[in-house]
């Protein structure tokens, strides 16, 4: 059995593939893993690399896709996409929900009936502190955005990005657990991480820090190669981090999946120091 | 013969903070190589380039000291600074004297090499590094009177192999590494 299917079956290496299908975004949040925002170079996967790659995902073993950028929803070919490769796998993406008009709305109702979920952030129930954090209007377009994918049949998770989770206030944080019920966003499909102290969150001295102890290996695939972690391909100073990069070669699948197998089983046993951030 | 000036190098050294996973083995020690810190900008490429290298350029059935000569020899007619200047301190290393060693990287004819077996070898050697198409046959016949074919082989991949990295510290301008600048210095071949 290769190193690969070791990892998968005994759960050391997480069955979902990440894709980075972007780094462009209309927000400038300050904790951006990859620095993103509207001038920056979009580096796009592409919908033909990413369906391919979803393909070779699925036939290697893997159970789960996941998409990321940037933000997704900017690609006009976004919501056909992931009609197609959640024909492959269940696809969970990632998006700020800022972009959800009428048009991107009724693009996304073919996904209706499809294993898709849109995980959403919101990090606070005040607008002013969670536009802070995520540029303004967010919030209001967030709480607009929910309701209109969920009455279109689309699940919706909430993601909340604090840069501490355990210091939280009690009361704070159920006002906005009840914000998101409010929304039709069970307490389920809600989680709560920390801020991980990478890309623009370090040159602001924000969160905590994570390498590849700390992190669970998700094999996750950029345009400018193969990451241990959706966390991985962060940028400081406009310079992509290499720490956490497995290879250069995307394709086939095949290769870095391989190596971050590897390099998963033969880390000695107890070294990990996980934060279980999903 | 080739200078020994530390150049400003074409590409981004990777540090060990940086090393990608694949590579960080090859970090372990603290003092990676140029070769090694450039590599591993292509992670997938190191895990095989260095090991490769290793097994080509390092202990085998063929003793040091007959391997080094065909290294800086050949490191020398390429005119690769990194190269002369790193196996000047491998040779220096392994036995080979300061006079040998310093007509090894000279741009004549070696001299000072009187056992006929280095002598066919520096020949035929200076013939592949130098030459374009195949070795002439009185030159492999010559090297041939002192190897037999498996140490031919191996002789003609550790050229091969020098050659590659030759062109390919060159090309990048990758810099000595401190230690063997000093050593350099210490040596007067700097």
């Amino acid at each position: 059995m290769s190193a690969l299917a070791v990892s998968l079956e005994a759960g050391r290496l997480t069955p979902r593939v990440w894709f980075y299908a972007n780094y462009h975004c209309n927000l400038r949040c300050s904790y951006c893993l990859t620095e993103s925002g509207p001038g920056v170079p979009r580096r796009e996967l592409g919908p033909e690399r990413m369906l391919a790659l979803a393909r070779e995902a699925r036939d290697l073993g893997f159970t789960e896709l996941g998409v990321t950028g940037g933000e997704p929803f900017l690609l006009d070919y976004l919501p056909e996409l992931l009609g197609e490769m959640a024909r492959i796998l269940p696809v969970l993406v990632l998006s700020n929900a800022t972009v959800f008009n009428a048009r991107r709305l009724r693009a996304l109702e073919p996904l209706a009936d499809l294993p898709v979920r849109i995980q959403i952030s919101l990090d606070h129930p005040d607008p002013v502190e969670n536009d802070a954090m995520r540029g303004p209007e967010n919030f209001a377009k967030v709480v607009r955005a929910v309701p209109e994918l969920i009455a279109r049949g689309i699940a919706v998770r909430i993601a909340t990005t604090l840069e501490d989770p355990d210091a939280v206030d009690p009361v704070e944080s159920e006002r906005l657990c009840a914000l998101h019920r409010s929304l039709g966003v069970p307490d389920e499909d809600h989680v709560v991480r920390p801020i991980i102290r990478r890309g623009r969150a370090d040159t602001g001295d924000l969160g905590v820090a994570a390498g590849f102890e700390q992190l669970d290996p998700e094999l996750t695939i950029t345009a400018d190669g193969a990451f241990a972690s959706p966390f991985g391909p962060t940028v400081r100073g406009g310079r992509m981090d290499t720490d956490l990069l497995v290879t250069r070669t995307i394709a086939p699948l095949r290769r870095p999946a391989e190596a971050l197998a590897g390099v998963v089983e033969g880390s000695p046993p107890g070294t990990d120091t996980r934060l279980g951030i999903r | 013969m080739a200078q020994l000036l530390d150049p400003e190098p074409a590409i981004r050294l990777v540090q060990a903070a940086d090393a990608p996973l694949l590579a960080r083995p090859y970090f372990a020690d603290g003092t990676p190589s140029p070769i090694t810190r450039s590599l591993a900008q292509v992670p997938e490429l190191l895990d095989v380039t260095l090991p490769f290298i290793g097994a080509a350029l390092g202990a085998s059935a063929l003793d040091e000291r007959t391997k080094e000569i065909v290294i800086l020899r050949a490191s020398a007619v390429m005119e690769c600074r990194y190269c002369v200047a790193t196996h000047t301190v491998v040779a220096l290393d392994c036995g080979l004297t300061a006079q040998e060693v310093a007509a090894l990287r000279g741009n004549g004819a070696p001299q000072g090499f009187a056992d006929g077996r280095e002598r066919a070898l520096i020949a035929w050697t200076e013939a592949v590094a130098a030459g374009r198409g195949s070795v002439e046959d009185a030159c492999l016949d010559a090297l041939r009177e002192h190897f037999d074919e498996p140490a031919v082989v191996e002789l003609t991949l550790v050229a091969a192999t020098t050659l590659m990295l030759n062109r390919y510290a060159s090309a990048l301008r990758l810099p000595a590494a401190q230690v063997t600048l000093a050593r350099l210095r210490e040596e007067g071949l700097a």
